[in-house]
């Protein structure tokens, strides 16, 4: 087992950063907007059939396999454009101050939507593409090939991680979005354009559950139904983390990727329920989540 | 539509009231599903009672129920099947139908679940006009449908039924299996290895986490274990069906460095661990085994020295089939009109129709050329012996099938762009299976080193 310790360490690692991808937009729009987007999965697997539909497109046109990489990126920028604005203009919006019933009913009913759409547009049919994968090649570390892209997605988490945070507390933008978080009311009453910071919020989660999708195509078949398992996995994440909390996702998506690579070693038949185990423990000694409490606002 | 119809619809509405109406609150689950069930059900054989077929009338179309998957991960395995019952109904109709009926499929996607399943296959079978269904892919659907089947006395050819639970009883009149089942299609796996690499010594599995994964791997660890007790399992990992990441498994395989690894997965499945285990090593670290390699060899490049498989003898390259013109014939149209040649879910349900077809000739030839009922049909199916596109498909007593089991490795040839299937060995279809009636695994656990020595060798089959 010893030999396992860091393969276990970099699987928990490249597992979290997957995890922290698809949970980190469902809890900054939770944190901004005080909506639990159900969609949120959706958000994530179109961003995947985008990403996997261009560097497609790259390849069969023999164009630079490099611009995949761009592909990737700008696919996540093309979904959050488009879906954003128009998601929160013209459905969440309406479900401010209702009761949150009625925000899942309704982000449900447009999670069903969305789900339907994928069918639609990009078939039945498993999508996949791994030319970025290919690019950068393979590295042993202690004895386990490892794909480089794997590596990067880590360093891409952390990256996200890190950004956020000084977007949050180094920018004006971030700064409005706190006041905005803090006390909506007050931060209306002193001219803040909150119309304006919740699009650009919501704006800013569906480009994270996108890019999370994208990212994970080159090592991830995305096919009907990857949707709602993103949800699921993500809503464990996010009340691990404690709702609304970036650096609690961060955290939660450690603790449920270990959790998972640890059953996949261990004990590979509660693979599945290993997240959630995760999930019933942290909840049964900290209700409200790792960074979670009743009352005080913080994002 | 009258009475007959009301009652159809009726039917259909008694098994949605479980869930629309929460008929459950206060009893037993279990309790009211076999009640709801059992209305439904009784409904349905007095549907099926009154309907015209009896008076063994020609109706004006054959109708088949077709259950397959056409959506989700599974539709990658499941579409080629359908693809092929397109193509072989407009040939049979193209040479006049069966007995001059026109045959017209209605097509059920598995993906919906048991529950749906079921009533889709209530509300066909309380149609007149269907009279067989070919159900289903998924085992755990084969599984769910075959009590129906046996209850409304509807001819039922499991198409991709592999549990070998399935007719295990020997009780069954309607439901048929004109394939092989779990036990000889892991059983050759287990033959060919130990023929291949006879030093094995550790073995990883990666197989699906449900009914058909657990049952391969338990099958193919026994026939190891009693033909090479000293081979250990060193790792067994089960993801979830539709899983799209593996690279922790893949870690956790490599960790382990077995000699062998065995995987049953398939559709998306397969082809998402072959993409994400080759650039790892795996391929080039250990022996692997794909039962089911064969279905993704024109998507996935997979590297040489793969052990794969068809699950039977359905490998449309085959020296059988190749012999055969109406295969050719067939391989050829096929991927004029899908883009791809068929894979083995195909040639299965292609034989699977085939086998209706025979069935139909049989049953009309015994009753002077009448159209048959769903019992006459089912009688010619019991005990026959069909050639098909790759093939003979023999029906035991037990209405379980007899069909060879074709297993080889991944070769390139300069001839094929594709890789191609060599080394092969065809086991007979009744040489890997146990008796009727006979448990399976205590079978397997009597086998010896000495009856794998009398079966065919790796290259035999040419």
């Amino acid at each position: 087992m010893s030999n396992a310790i860091i393969p276990l360490l970099l699987d928990s690692l490249a597992s979290a950063a997957l995890i922290f991808f698809a949970a980190v937009g469902l809890t900054l729009v939770f944190s901004v907007l005080r909506v639990l987007n159900v969609a949120h999965g959706s958000l994530y697997s179109i961003g995947g059939y985008v990403a996997a539909s261009i560097c497609l497109f790259i390849a069969s046109r023999q164009l630079n396999p490099y611009l995949s990489f761009l592909a990737l990126l700008f696919s996540a920028v093309g979904v959050a454009a488009i879906f954003g604005p128009l998601i929160e203009r013209g459905l969440v919006r309406w479900t401010y101050g209702k009761s949150e019933a009625v925000q899942i009913l309704i982000t449900f009913g447009l999670f069903l939507i969305l789900e339907d759409l994928q069918r639609v547009i990009f078939g039945v049919q498993s999508f996949y593409e791994d030319a970025p994968m290919r690019l950068l090649g393979t590295t042993s570390i202690g004895g386990v090939v490892y794909l480089n892209y794997q590596i990067l997605l880590i360093a891409m988490a952390l990256l996200v991680v890190v950004g956020l945070r000084l977007l949050i507390n180094h920018t004006r933008l971030g700064r409005l979005i706190t006041a905005v978080v803090a006390d909506r009311e007050m931060a209306q009453s002193i001219g803040i354009d909150t119309n304006r910071i919740f699009i650009l919020a919501f704006s800013l989660g569906v480009f994270l559950a996108a890019l999370g999708g994208a990212l994970a195509t080159p090592t991830s078949g995305i096919a009907p139904g990857l949707g709602a398992d993103t949800m699921v996995l993500a809503f464990a994440v996010a009340a691990i983390g404690g709702l609304g909390r970036i650096e609690g996702a961060a955290l939660a998506s450690l603790i449920v990727g270990l959790a998972r690579v640890l059953a996949i070693y261990l004990a590979p038949s509660l693979d599945a329920v290993a997240p959630y185990a995760a999930m019933l423990v942290v909840l049964l000694i900290r209700p409200y989540g790792l960074f979670g409490s009743v009352t005080a606002r913080r994002i | 539509m009258t009475s007959r119809g009301m009652s159809i619809i009726v039917a259909r509405c008694l098994s949605s009231f479980e869930r629309l109406f929460r008929l459950d609150r206060g009893l037993p689950r279990s309790n009211v599903r076999l009640v709801v069930d059992g209305l439904a059900g009784a409904l349905a054989i007095g549907i099926v009672a009154a309907t015209p077929v009896a008076a063994q009338e020609k109706p004006s179309t054959l109708g088949l129920g077709i259950f397959t998957f056409t959506s989700g991960p599974a539709a990658a395995y499941g579409m080629p099947g359908k693809n092929a019952a397109d193509l072989m109904i407009d040939e049979i109709n193209a040479k006049g139908g069966i007995g001059g009926v026109p045959v017209s499929a209605t097509y059920v996607d598995e993906a919906q679940g048991a529950q749906g399943v079921i009533a889709e296959y209530r509300r066909l079978a309380g149609d007149a006009k269907n009279q067989v269904m070919i159900a289903a892919l998924s085992s755990a659907n084969c599984l769910a449908l075959a009590p129906l089947a046996e209850q409304l006395e509807v001819p039922t050819v499991g198409w991709n039924c592999d549990t070998h639970q399935l007719l295990m009883d020997g009780k069954s009149k309607y439901v048929f299996r004109p394939n092989g089942n779990t036990v000889p299609e892991f059983i050759a796996y287990a033959i060919y290895l130990l023929d291949r690499k006879p030093d094995v010594k550790t073995v990883a599995i990666i197989n699906p986490d449900y009914a058909f994964g657990h049952d391969a791997a338990k099958i193919f660890t026994a026939a190891l274990k009693a033909l090479k007790p000293d081979v250990e399992i060193v790792a067994e990992l089960y993801p979830k069906l539709g899983s799209p990441n593996y690279q922790t498994e893949i870690s956790r395989l490599s960790t382990a460095r077995p000699d062998v690894v065995f995987s049953n997965l398939w559709g998306a499945d397969l082809e998402n661990f072959v993409r994400q285990a080759a650039p790892r090593g795996i391929f080039t670290s250990s022996q692997v085994i794909l039962a089911l390699g064969e279905t993704v060899l024109q998507r996935v490049p997979l590297p040489d020295g793969v052990i794969v498989g068809v699950l039977g003898d359905g490998w449309w390259m085959s020296p059988d089939a190749k012999a055969k013109p109406e295969t050719v014939k067939f391989a050829e149209a096929y991927k004029a009109r899908f883009g791809e040649y068929p894979v083995f879910p195909s040639i299965k349900m292609a034989n699977a129709l085939i086998y209706v077809k025979a069935a139909y000739d049989t049953a009309m030839q015994k009753n002077g050329g009448k159209w048959p009922t769903r019992a006459e049909l089912a009688d010619a199916m019991k005990g026959s012996k069909v050639e098909t596109l790759t093939g003979t498909a023999q029906t035991r007593a037990d209405n379980d099938g007899l069909v060879d089991q074709i297993v080889g490795v991944t070769i390139k040839t300069p001839a094929q762009q594709l890789p191609m299937i060599g080394d092969m060995v065809r086991y007979k279809g009744d040489s890997l299976m146990p008796q009727a009636g006979q448990d399976p695994l205590a079978w397997i656990a009597t086998l010896k080193p000495e009856f794998a020595k009398s079966l065919p060798k790796p290259g035999s089959y040419k």
